[in-house]
């Protein structure tokens, strides 16, 4: 008996001290990984070997290399090296720069586009690009909803997998022709989008269902390894088009625990990250090795209510009613700088933004009229869906969550909070398990129906893949929406996107929380880094100085 | 001398040839000679005064507690600790000390529900897997021995998995982990008290075999569970703080230690008061109870008396 207790009291000093273990753990282990590695730790080894290698720590793996199936940023992150796209975004904005096409025409009436390809690409498994490859790749996406941004994107639902684009042809080895239904005003923007990246046909059926584990593209990085959870490894295509990349390798290490991550890349185990602390923020501005990089805004953080669930959160009231009692103003303080009140599901920095609209404000009083209006005076039990990794937009999930629930008790509405992985949450939020949930969107093509669309509108409100976990149906908006896909001069469009967020103010299917400049934190050693708005970018134009 | 004992469960003495009916003056000195023996050793009434403390804690903890343990004042939050704030404020500005002294009543509760859990199916499979033998023994203890070899902590965390993480369903994982423990000891116990005379005695004027095993075989194996249970206490304190610690047992805003030692890990650098003080609280209730659980295997012991 006596070890039983000096093992329990061994234990004890280990839960205590469980941060620092580990991380001392993960520094040696990490010491050994970067020595074989030639991190910029040692840069003896480094120069021995030729090798520049960056490590990018971050706190979710990827859920598949084939972004055309998945949502999720930190997916993209890793595919925006692989892949290119036939248009790329210019380095700090959204609009786009020849990439795979060299030139593009649009027909008067804007529903036909020819695109000029490049003729000296290849995919990094030697074959060839070809006009036939883009028609491969376009009409796979069409086969089925599990091509998740293309129904976002081209309104493509089960009944109807092509959407809006009728047909994909080639005209030419070279050439390319899409056919629209209806113009679609943000079309060119959205071809740039990672999602669309193009994809080697011949990899595809050869690894069939594994090919989300097997991509291939012509970016410029080449997959080498996948150890989920743990690592990916893309290394320098010198055959790349564009710009060759300056640094040989590119790690991504998945490190669940921020402070653990933070503390990686003071020791100089990893080279960036995302997911800071909002705390460690000025720990990293005071380190003479570190840097703050910020990326652009162009997100929006948000607690959707599922308004297609029975219950409370059907009731119009009721919505109004939580968005009157959370003081947003005190939540905000959570980010700690880095996060601005929102009060509109698309971000300031985008045209067509409706300032007009006044945010609900923080009334407890006005909040419990209207539940007793709705008949829910005395309150109710609801479940809040939070994940546990750190997002771009959302720093602090599970703390803004149990920040939610107290405010909420104040009126009565007692909140459960349920936390999941990453992956899961996204899979339950999408089947509308939630009553109320946290989740986020960055911009993919700086467009408002990149945001209002995918996120609000009722094609999107699909169980099982929902963008729209709000469940958000509303005709109008809906009208309002496509009539703004189709029409083409931006001022029209304005004024239509000005509108829609008016009737989403006052229908409130979610609490919209904040718009982030996200920060990233790096050596001093990583140069020329621009992130880009839309949340990650390709890495071939940093470097990093010896 | 005839006097009613006010122990509940007389302990005979082992040499006494009494059936069932123990010497009540023997008996009586023999629980006095224990608990002297737990004052008089230095490390045991240390542990004593720790659980005496949490308990206290715990039944004036809004008396104690200068804060309510949810109350929020994200504007003041990660104080560092002050005459305002004892032990400074979390990462939503709640109040530490109020949380970690509201936190020892979850901590009691899970002590006894587990512990509880624990001993009453520990004792009864091993009362009956030693009584019976043959056969049912075999089966109870071969389950017994499958529990034994899975890390308890991942057999509780296995357990959560199935049942759902929440504070209830982890206390009855920590007390279905603790089984094992207690059903070796009761049956080791009644293996050597059934050979006993007293037993055949009992046996001999037709005692029925469930009377024999409450009334005259459980009842002498107290001593061990005793120890047993304060023991485990600690290591079902601990266990559940783990599960939390995990995010399978308490969940917010419940001040449950481990859920706070988890929630405070992001903010070590700049805010080491979050941690410390929950972890230093686990740190010395455990500590506690396995000082006194110590102190009362050594008193209870006959064998180590001079």
């Amino acid at each position: 008996m006596k070890k039983r207790n000096l093992l329990a009291l061994f234990s004890l000093l280990f839960a205590i001290v469980l941060f620092v273990s580990a991380c001392s753990d993960d520094a040696n282990s990490t010491d050994s990984d970067s020595d074989a590695n030639a991190n910029d730790d040692d840069q003896a080894t480094e120069e021995a070997s030729g090798e520049k290698t960056l490590i990018f720590g971050r706190g979710a793996d990827s859920i598949q290399l084939d972004p055309s199936k998945v949502t999720d940023g930190e997916s993209i992150y890793v595919t925006n090296q692989i892949y290119d796209t036939l248009v790329r975004y210019k380095e700090e904005n959204t609009e786009v720069k020849p990439a795979l096409a060299t030139e593009w025409t649009p027909s008067e009436d804007g529903l036909t586009w020819t695109f000029k390809l490049r003729d000296d690409v290849k995919f990094h498994d030697g074959t060839d690009f070809t006009a036939e490859d883009v028609v491969y790749n376009f009409e796979r996406w069409a086969t089925s909803a599990e091509y998740i941004y293309y129904g976002y994107m081209f309104g493509a639902s089960e009944d109807d997998l092509g959407g809006i684009i009728e047909k994909v042809e080639a005209t030419g080895d070279y050439e390319v022709k899409f056919t629209l239904s209806e113009p679609n005003a943000p079309f060119l923007q959205t071809l740039a989008m990672p999602p669309f990246g193009i994809a080697s046909p011949d990899a595809i059926k050869e690894h069939g269902e594994d090919y989300f584990k097997n991509p291939v593209g012509t970016g410029p990085f080449v997959f080498e390894e996948w150890v989920p959870d743990d690592s990916i490894t893309v290394t320098k295509n010198e055959n790349y088009f564009g710009e060759v990349a300056n640094v040989d390798k590119v790690i991504f290490r998945t490190i669940p625990d921020n402070g653990a991550r933070f503390m990686e890349l003071q020791s100089g185990s990893i080279d960036m990250m995302t997911g800071l602390n909002p705390q460690d923020i000025q720990t990293a501005e005071s380190d003479e090795n570190l840097q703050i990089i910020r990326r652009p805004s162009m997100n929006v953080s948000y607690m959707a209510m599922n308004t297609g669930k029975e219950g409370p959160m059907s009731e119009k009231l009721v919505r109004q009613a939580i968005n009157l009692a959370i003081d947003k103003e005190k939540l905000i303080t959570l980010y700690e700088g880095i996060g601005k009140a929102a009060k509109n599901p698309i971000p300031p920095s985008l045209w067509g933004y409706n300032d007009e609209i006044e945010d609900y404000g923080y009334d407890v009083e006005k909040a419990k009229a209207l539940l007793a209006e709705a008949g829910y005076a005395d309150g109710f039990d609801i479940t809040l869906y939070t994940f546990a990794n750190p997002r771009p937009y959302m720093p602090q999930p599970k703390v803004t969550a149990q920040a939610i629930q107290e405010m909420l008790k104040e009126v009565n509405i007692n909140v459960e909070i349920i936390e999941n992985d990453w992956d899961t949450h996204l899979s339950v939020t999408e089947n509308g398990e939630h009553d109320m949930a946290f989740l986020g969107w960055t911009g993919d093509n700086g467009d408002p129906d990149n945001f209002l669309y995918v996120l609000l509108d009722k094609d999107n409100a699909k169980m099982g893949s929902a963008g729209n976990i709000a469940f958000y149906k509303s005709d109008e908006v809906h009208d309002l929406l496509k009539e703004a896909q189709t029409e083409m001069d931006q001022e029209k469009r304005t004024e239509l996107y000005l509108k829609a967020q008016e009737l989403i103010h006052e229908d409130a299917p979610w609490f919209p929380i904040a718009h982030t400049t996200p920060p990233i934190a790096a050596s001093k050693k990583v140069v020329d880094y621009v992130p880009h708005p839309t949340g990650s970018e390709p890495f071939n134009l940093l470097d990093i100085k010896q | 001398m005839h006097h009613l004992s006010l122990q509940p469960n007389p302990l005979p003495d082992p040499n006494s040839a009494n059936i069932g009916e123990p010497e009540q003056t023997k008996s009586s000195k023999l629980w006095l000679d224990s608990a002297m023996r737990i004052v008089k050793s230095k490390t045991s009434f240390i542990g004593l005064c720790i659980i005496l403390i949490l308990i206290l804690t715990a039944i004036l903890a809004p008396i104690i507690a200068t804060n309510s343990p949810t109350d929020q004042d994200i504007i003041n939050r990660y104080q560092p600790p002050s005459s305002e704030h004892f032990l400074g404020t979390d990462e939503l500005g709640r109040d530490i000390f109020s949380r970690i002294v509201y936190g020892s009543r979850i901590s009691i509760q899970i002590g006894v529900i587990a512990v509880g859990i624990a001993m009453i199916i520990g004792v009864l499979l091993g009362g009956i897997a030693g009584y019976f033998g043959r056969w049912i023994d075999q089966i109870i203890m071969r389950i017994i021995d499958i529990m034994m070899a899975f890390p308890s902590i991942l057999l509780a965390i296995a357990l959560v998995a199935v049942l759902g993480p929440g504070l209830t369903n982890a206390m009855i994982a920590v007390g279905i982990v603790g089984i094992p423990q207690f059903a070796r000891i009761v049956r080791s116990a009644v293996l050597s008290i059934k050979e006993t005379e007293y037993i055949e005695a009992a046996k001999s004027i037709g005692a029925k075999n469930g009377r024999v095993l409450m009334q005259h075989v459980l009842p002498n194996c107290v001593a061990p569970i005793i120890v047993q249970t304060t023991l485990s206490i600690g290591t079902a304190i601990l266990d559940a703080a783990g599960l939390s610690f995990l995010g399978l047992g308490a969940q917010p805003p419940t001040p449950e230690w481990g859920a706070m030692l988890s929630d405070g890990q992001a903010a070590i650098q700049n805010a080491p008061w979050v941690v410390a003080f929950p972890g230093l609280a686990i740190f010395f209730v455990v500590l506690g109870f396995n000082l006194l659980g110590d102190g009362l295997r050594d008193a209870l012991d006959p064998r180590l008396k001079q």
